[in-house]
Parts: structure tokens; C-alpha cells; sequence
């Protein structure tokens, strides 16, 4: 730009009114097969992005997003489990050095010292040498972080079946859900007796199936809350035959109402 | 007709040299993935930031029908899912896209690790990107809460345990995150909601806007 | 077209590219996010049952009076009962009216007879809108539109009513 007297701005401002033509850089110059980053390289990398949205976009639609029931914050049998990126800080607490009194090692200490050398990366690692070769400690401990992150995720998520746990904690429709008759007589009983595995609203939980449905008569409701039947133990009810009475005549009721 | 709305506003605004700051510089041949096919490692920069922008749009579209509120949130997702057109494809970009930023994230951060690109004079730009790093995993716990289902509700719960063992600090830590010393409920769906969509976008645009200038800057770091 | 041949630079071209590459990013970014945003749009206004509104057809008078009812109104995730009013009368043909209360003028509700000054007359206590009994404006006061009025049906000599139905400018 020129300097001193003689500028011309637009109006008031300071925008020049000198209008210079746009002369596209030459990078013909530079060493190496060096490009313009617009539009020469910008086009080669959008290409690379539409293949990765195409794919992403396959991704979603072979596989709609899960959504379990809704929270039921009394649902005692319900397993946490973490999304996936978190499952190695996750993993970590279930060991002996990072738990019990050591709890502080595994939410605090062990994690501290992995991000706060992630972080101050550079400042360890001071060498002049880019090459992984030239840095072997730097490297290795990266290297070891990396492998210990993969194979705790690898623990933790291996024995886990997504698909049992998506089965099992499938939404029930809102319209679906039954209207339970807490003034029965038989929901305290039920709530006392049987809530903690079958939920609050008979739909079932992580220890126990749901209660809707149920193909059974009076008589076999009643045998299996004294005797159990399947997973389930005997003696789950604990109270006075009338009581009994309650509870299934409550259990019917509702199973009638759901089929209307 | 377009190039001359386009020189009227130039006229006043001189915007020319705004864009052509950003559209003009050289791209070496070292990261060019046409002319060294291993170069594609430079990509994952570029397609975390792409992931990024799905997030935000697809975000943005989603609470035009979600209600951050105990009794609605999991009601208006499920009605987003079932009821609403693409409301499960976009939904789905969400869900899936949170996963795909933190493996994209993930191999971005070998990439500059093992190129040691993070040295003199870039250890800045290294440090914002791992602050960034945190915002990506944050912006994932508070996001994971949302949906109001069991899984969010445990997870959240056991995470809260977590923060609450912190020495000291921990009780406050976790009054602070959940809004109750006690309860994971309403007020903590409300902050969740507020921290997600509001505190750390911003955040992670303000650290995002100091990553690429800092790149522009100092350019990309050169070939082993 | 000139004689001079219309040469595309290598630039221009990849410019174009370019542009076209990022329409198709950006669309197939936004079009599932863009048809969701609209979908309330598009949904067919279903034509709302009739209901029930608790008055037996041989009740309703040459006098305008005020029915209430309630409907379960489902919005997206979220179902409630609301209230609607009409005021049912039989005009002179014999034909049964049901006017919606909701001033054509800026919202607020009319009553029959509402101002002692205007007998006869829909009154809207707002901005002192006043109808005629056949629900047109009188005019020279705020309304410019007559009163919206309901669909109606007799079913078992009971009145069910739908959806108002806005009339046109008298």
C-alpha cells in the first residue's frame, strides 16, 4: 500500500478506493509440488469429506439411534454403563489399586498424570527431533497410554451383550403405558413385595420380566409369588393369604386394563 | 447481478482481503494425499472439524423439538424418533457423530503426536487442541444425560459419584454439576442442558477459532 | 454468442467444482435436518372430531347461549384437556349456529349481550368490538370479520361441534 498523501478512502472511512485487481498467487515457486489451498487443494479435501458424509450418512440410517425406556430412578436391577469413550476411566476404577482407599489413585492421580502429560507434551518432551525414533520415550509412553486406554475399553465393553441390554431396556411406548391403579389395595402390597424386580408400573426390569401380558391364571400368580418360578426364588412374597389375594386380583386387574 | 451486490458491499467494506487471508496460501506437497497416499493421516484435522459442524447443525435442528424437563424430555425424543420425518435419521447424525468426533479426535492427535508436530514453535497450538480435546469429551457426558432414558440417568449418576470423591472440593463439585447434593432430576437435566448447548460450544468455538488461526499462522509443520 | 472463444480458465473450473462439491455436502448435511424442521408443515391439519358438547339439540333457543366442552388435545409429546366455547343458538331459518367466542380483532372473547348499551349484540369488552346475531361485524368497530363458526352435527338429538371455520371480510 502506498503511505502519505494522496490515499483516497471511500467516503469518511478508511477503506481505500484504490481498487487493486486480484492476481491469483503462483506457488510455482515454492519447493515441491506446493498447490493453492483454494480451490486446488480445498476440492481435494471436500472430496474426501462427501465420501465420509456418504458413509456417515449409511451409518445412520443402517443404525437408528438407541433409546432406552425412560429413566426410572427406582430401578434398583439397571447396570450403569457409560458411553464408550468413557469406558476405560470406567474400567480402571474396578481395580484394586484404583479403588477402595485408593479411589483417588483412579479418579485422580492416574488420569491427572495422563492428561497433564498429554498436556504439557511439549514441555517434555524438549528434543529438537520430530522423528518417533528420535523421542523413543516420549513415543513409548504414548505408546503405552494408547495400549492401556484400548485394552481397558476392550475389558470392559468385551463382556458386555448390547444387544441383550438394548432388548432388555426397550421403550414402551408412551400410549403403551399402563395407567397403574395405586389406590388398589394390592399396590402396596406389589410395591413391598414385588416393585424392586417387576418396576413400578408391572413393565418389567433388568432382574425380572414384565407382568403385562402374562398368560397365567389367578391360581398360578399366586403359586408362583409363594414358590418362585424360572430365575425368580420362592418366597418373594412374604404375607398373610389374603394379602396374597390382593396382590393377583391387583396383577389381573391391570393385565385386563392393558388389553382393553 | 451477484458480482455486483458483491462489489457494492466490497466498495464499503473492503471484504476482498478478509477471505482471500483465509482462501490463499500454499498447501505443501507432504500433506497432499495426491501426491503421497499416506499423507491421508493429514485428513483426520480437517474431517474432525467436518464431524463438528454436523454436530452443531444437527444439534441446532434438535431442540426445535427436544424439552430439556424431567415429565417431556424423554416423551419429545421419542416423539422426535418415532413421530417427526428423518427425526431419527437426524438424531441418529447426533448420536452417531458424538462417537465418530472422538475416534476422529482421537487419530488427529496421534497423527500430530507421532509426526511431533506439537514442538517449538507449535506447543501452543498443541495445548489448545487437547483443551479441545476435553470440551469434545465433555460436550459427550453432558450430551449422553439429555435423552432422559436409564442409560443416561445411571451413567450420569455414577459419573456425579465420581466428581463427588474429589477431596475437598467434591461435595461442591457435584452440587455444582447437578444442581442438588442429593438428587439427579430436574435441576440437573436443566444444567446439563445449559452446559451442553451453551457453555461449552462456546468454548469450543472460542478454542476452535484459536486453533486455526494459530494454524494459519504458523502453517503446518513441515515433512519429517 | 461472440466469435471469440468462451475459454473456462483451469481456476473457473475447479471454482465450480468446488462450489458444486460443497452444494452437495451442505445438502446432504441439512436435507434430513431441513425436512424435520418443517415436518409440522406438511402434516395434513387433521379435521378435528366432532364432539360432544353436552347439549341436547331441542335445549337450544332463538337466544344466543354459551356451551363448554373439553377436548383431549395432543401436542407433539404432550396431551392435555383444553376448554372450547361457542354460543349456540336457531336463527330465524331454523338452522342451528354455533359461533366461536374469539374476536376476529385481536383475540379476546365475546359474550352475548355483553354491554348493556348494545342489546342483541356480540360484545367484545377489549376494544368494544360489537357483531350483529347472524356474526357479522357491525361496522365502523375494530373487527373487520365476522365470527368464526364451528361445523356442526346432530347425532341422537345431541350437537357435536369441530373446528371453527374462519369467514370471510363483510
Amino acid at each position: 500500500m502506498k503511505k502519505g498523501k494522496g490515499m483516497k478512502f471511500v467516503g469518511d472511512s478508511r477503506i481505500s478506493a484504490e481498487r487493486n485487481p486480484y492476481i491469483p498467487k503462483d506457488y510455482s515457486e515454492f519447493p515441491g509440488r506446493t498447490e493453492a489451498f483454494w480451490p486446488n487443494y480445498l476440492l481435494k479435501e471436500w472430496l474426501v469429506g462427501s465420501v465420509f458424509l456418504v458413509g456417515f450418512l449409511c451409518l445412520t440410517l443402517a443404525h437408528p439411534s438407541p433409546l432406552e425406556g425412560m429413566a426410572d430412578p427406582t430401578n434398583a436391577s439397571y447396570i450403569p454403563l457409560p458411553d464408550w469413550y468413557f469406558l476405560f476411566l470406567y474400567e480402571l476404577l474396578k481395580y484394586e489399586f484404583a479403588s477402595g482407599n485408593w479411589t483417588l489413585m483412579g479418579i485422580l492421580v492416574l488420569p491427572g498424570i495422563a492428561f497433564g502429560a498429554l498436556f504439557l507434551a511439549p514441555f517434555l518432551d524438549t528434543g529438537p527431533g520430530r522423528r518417533p525414533h528420535q523421542r523413543p520415550v516420549a513415543v513409548g509412553m504414548m505408546l503405552l497410554g494408547l495400549v492401556s486406554v484400548i485394552w481397558l475399553t476392550w475389558s470392559s465393553a468385551a463382556p458386555i451383550d448390547y444387544q441383550a441390554r438394548a432388548e432388555q431396556n426397550r421403550p414402551i411406548p408412551p400410549d403403551e403405558q399402563v395407567q397403574v391403579d395405586t389406590s388398589h389395595e394390592g399396590y402396596a402390597i406389589y410395591e413391598s413385595n414385588c416393585m424392586s424386580c417387576h418396576g413400578d408400573a408391572l413393565q418389567g426390569g433388568g432382574a425380572g420380566p414384565t407382568l403385562i401380558g402374562i398368560d397365567r391364571s389367578a391360581e398360578e400368580i399366586a403359586q408362583i409369588a409363594r414358590e418362585g418360578v424360572g430365575s425368580m426364588p420362592p418366597d418373594q412374597f412374604t404375607g398373610t393369604d389374603e394379602e396374597l389375594e390382593q396382590l393377583v386380583d391387583f396383577i389381573m386387574t391391570v393385565n385386563e386394563q392393558a388389553q382393553q | 447481478m451477484l458480482q455486483k451486490i458483491y462489489d457494492w458491499i466490497d466498495e464499503r467494506v473492503d471484504v476482498t482481503p478478509i477471505w482471500r487471508d483465509i482462501a490463499d496460501h500454499e498447501v505443501p506437497e507432504h500433506v497432499n494425499p495426491a501426491h503421497h497416499f499416506s499423507a491421508f493421516v493429514y485428513c483426520f484435522g480437517g474431517l474432525t472439524f467436518f464431524v463438528v459442524v454436523i454436530q452443531i447443525l444437527s444439534g441446532m435442528f434438535l431442540t426445535m423439538y427436544y424439552v430439556p424437563d424431567i415429565e417431556n424430555a424423554w416423551r419429545s425424543v421419542y416423539y422426535l424418533q418415532t413421530e417427526v420425518a428423518h427425526g431419527q435419521i437426524v438424531r441418529g447424525m447426533h448420536h452417531w457423530g458424538a462417537s465418530v468426533v472422538v475416534v476422529m479426535l482421537l487419530l488427529h492427535t496421534c497423527r500430530v503426536f507421532f509426526t511431533g508436530s506439537y514442538k517449538k514453535p507449535r506447543e501452543l497450538n498443541w495445548m489448545v487442541g487437547v483443551l479441545l480435546f476435553f470440551v469434545i469429551l465433555g460436550l459427550g457426558f453432558t450430551g449422553y444425560l439429555l435423552p432422559w432414558d436409564n442409560k443416561a440417568y445411571f451413567a450420569t449418576q455414577v459419573g456425579l459419584e465420581i466428581a463427588q470423591q474429589v477431596p475437598f472440593i467434591g461435595d461442591a463439585l457435584r452440587t455444582l454439576l447437578a444442581g442438588d447434593p442429593t438428587i439427579v432430576g430436574a435441576q440437573t437435566l436443566a444444567r446439563f442442558f445449559a452446559i451442553h448447548v451453551f457453555f461449552l460450544p462456546a468454548a469450543l468455538f472460542a478454542l476452535l477459532g484459536i486453533h486455526f488461526i494459530l494454524i494459519r499462522k504458523q502453517g503446518i509443520s513441515g515433512p519429517l | 454468442m461472440s466469435e471469440k472463444k468462451q475459454q473456462v480458465t483451469r481456476r473457473q473450473f475447479l471454482n465450480y467444482t468446488l462450489t458444486g462439491l460443497g452444494g452437495f455436502m451442505a445438502a446432504g448435511m441439512l436435507a434430513p435436518m431441513v425436512r424435520m424442521a418443517i415436518d409440522p408443515v406438511l402434516q395434513e391439519s387433521g379435521a378435528g372430531d366432532m364432539a360432544n358438547v353436552g347439549l341436547a339439540v331441542e335445549d337450544i333457543t332463538n337466544e344466543p347461549q354459551r356451551v363448554d366442552w373439553t377436548i383431549t388435545q395432543v401436542d407433539g409429546w404432550y396431551e392435555s384437556e383444553v376448554t372450547k366455547s361457542a354460543w349456540v343458538f336457531v336463527n330465524e331459518n331454523d338452522e342451528i349456529q354455533a359461533f366461536s367466542p374469539i374476536c376476529t380483532h385481536l383475540g379476546c372473547v365475546v359474550s352475548w349481550e355483553g354491554s348493556e348499551e348494545y342489546p342483541d349484540q356480540f360484545f367484545c369488552p377489549c376494544h368494544n368490538g360489537r357483531y350483529y346475531k347472524d356474526g357479522t361485524n357491525v361496522p365502523g368497530t375494530p373487527p373487520t370479520a365476522p365470527l368464526s363458526v364451528y361445523e356442526h352435527s346432530v347425532e341422537n338429538g345431541m350437537l357435536y361441534l369441530g373446528q371453527p371455520i374462519p369467514r370471510g371480510e363483510a
